[in-house]
């Protein structure tokens, strides 16, 4: 069969573009289908991602899936079957779109990055971050805005195109995470049973993970003090509370264990012995009165 | 100590006082450990008894996770295609319930324990989870237990792999123990099926180790349709 011939049976399978019913019952149909299978899209994505996004993004995403698929349907399949010429509407969409792109650069901008954000999602909303230099807790998600509250009450809002494009630093994006101490005892004290007394301490607190394990043992012979060098692993949310409790525990065992945790001295010895005069006592020359 | 009490009362086990008085149509409850209060709660207008029983052992000092990480202190080797059934110890955690009149409502209100609390991480940083840990030997027998502390898990081992396993630890899941309690023992029956050399499916039996034993409250429930699986995933390995 020649290609002439098989052009000419497809086109008979298509109604007659004069017959106004015929086009009119074609378009209800593509429009029908189109609503059917956006609708069906639309569905099926608000099941699978109802709970990897929130609420108010989702809408914004279903609605512009829906809309976009009516209206790529009524551009690319019901105008051409109509015999609608959309090249001026395209030539005047695309002046519209240049003064609207230059207008809105930077709101596109932010609204893509906004997008991504949440495709890649890098932060959620609770978490707590550093965006930017600015710390604090994610309050708020936008599509073009993220919301951060300082861990000082302050309310801070950033462009998605800047959180998207710096570091940012999730603190509460891992289960577990690591603190450290430096506890400089004395010379004289015993280090083998400062280790055991912060071991035991240690092993007595319940979200000290047993796996990975705490690691206690002395890193330097420092100036005034031997360096014991502390390190716990927590569960992201218990490590603040633990870090800001623990250091006082191990100060205040080990001293009650008569291990001094050392500070600043310096011992000087002199070549040449030094010629000393004995003070009298201050109670008998009675300037103390 | 695992009873129903009809207020007002008064029961100690070890350093552990719990007292709860009648103050009007109120009850005072109070929690003393060595003589220091612990704990103390005024129940408005209650006239309901109040039910202390083992509870699911991941609770304490807040609950974090709803697993539970039996970590075995001598590994253990199975066969391919073998079954085997082991004992494992688990911790208690005793929970304090206040009832109404027909006992078919109650509120946990109180929790607490005389074990040593901790937690690991089983699995990757970021994928992995929390779980509470406690160290136990394998015993091929019901081993002796001390209901305020320990109970014992009957655990059946089915390696479906082809290849010969070891295995060191056996993570359980609070949402679908059921945990069982005699006058002195407290047992839960459980089932362990090794998939491959990464995974592995732990899950509980709704029947008590022993016939005489009674089913215990709980904490952890899972709903009909469950939204929470009920049974313990262990895909990092056995």
């Amino acid at each position: 069969m020649s290609n002439n011939s098989t052009i000419s049976s497809v086109y008979s399978y298509i109604p007659a573009l004069s017959d106004p019913f015929v086009q009119i019952t074609t378009v209800v149909l593509v429009l029908f289908f189109t609503i059917l299978i956006a609708k069906g899209i639309t569905i099926y994505l608000q099941r699978s991602l109802n709970d990897k996004m929130d609420k108010e993004h989702l809408n914004i995403l279903i609605k512009s899936i829906y809309y976009g698929a009516i209206v790529i349907a009524v551009v690319g399949v019901i105008f051409p079957y109509l015999q609608i010429n959309t090249s001026g509407l395209l030539v005047a969409g695309g002046v519209v779109g240049i003064v609207l792109g230059f207008a809105s650069q930077s709101i596109m901008g932010n609204l893509i990055s906004g997008v991504f954000l949440m495709i890649e999602r890098p932060i959620k909303i609770g978490d707590q971050v550093n965006i930017d230099n600015k710390m604090g807790f994610v309050e708020d998600i936008k599509i073009i805005s993220t919301i951060i509250r300082t861990y000082d009450g302050l309310f801070i809002r950033l462009p998605n195109e800047t959180v998207f494009t710096t570091s940012i630093t999730n603190y509460v994006a891992n289960l577990t995470r690591r603190f450290e101490y430096v506890v400089g005892i004395r010379y004289s004290d015993d280090a083998d049973e400062a280790i055991k007394i912060i071991k035991d301490i240690i092993d007595k607190e319940p979200f000290a993970l047993v796996n990975p394990g705490p690691s206690v043992f002395v890193d330097t012979l420092g100036d005034n003090a031997v360096n014991i060098i502390v390190r716990i692993w927590a569960p992201v949310k218990q490590w603040y509370d633990m870090k800001t409790r623990l250091l006082w525990i191990i100060k205040r065992t080990l001293e009650e264990n008569g291990i001094e945790i050392a500070f600043p001295q310096r011992t000087v010895w002199f070549a040449s012995e030094l010629n000393t005069r004995k003070m009298p006592d201050i109670s008998e020359t009675g300037y103390d009165k | 100590m695992f009873e129903i009490y009809h207020p007002p009362f008064t029961t100690e086990a070890e350093d552990t006082e719990i007292i709860v008085e009648k103050q009007g149509d109120d009850l005072i409850y109070k929690r003393l450990f060595r003589g220091d209060e612990e704990r103390e709660l005024v129940l408005l207008n209650n006239d309901g008894d109040i039910i202390i029983n083992p509870i699911e052992p991941v609770n304490l000092p807040e609950s974090i996770t709803a697993f539970l990480m039996v970590d075995f202190k001598r590994s253990a080797m199975i066969r391919p295609g073998d079954k085997k059934k082991i004992y494992l110890k688990f911790p208690v955690e005793i929970g304090v319930f206040v009832t109404d009149k027909s006992r078919k409502n109650y509120e946990v209100i109180d929790v607490f324990t005389l074990n040593k609390i901790k937690y690991t991480l089983y699995g990757s940083h970021t994928q992995g989870m929390i779980c509470r840990h406690w160290e136990s030997d394998i015993y091929t027998e019901e081993p002796d237990t001390d209901n305020l502390y320990e109970g014992f898990i009957e655990l059946e081992i089915s390696n479906e792999s082809n290849h010969q396993m070891e295995i060191t630890k056996a993570i359980f899941n609070a949402y679908g123990m059921k945990l069982y309690f005699g006058d002195k023992r407290l047992g839960m029956k459980a089932s362990m099926r090794i998939i491959n050399k990464l995974l592995a499916e732990t899950d509980f039996s709704t029947y008590p180790t022993t016939s005489r034993f009674k089913r215990s409250m709980e904490l952890y429930t899972a709903r009909k349709l469950a939204i929470t699986s009920t049974k313990g995933i262990m895909e990092f390995g056995t």
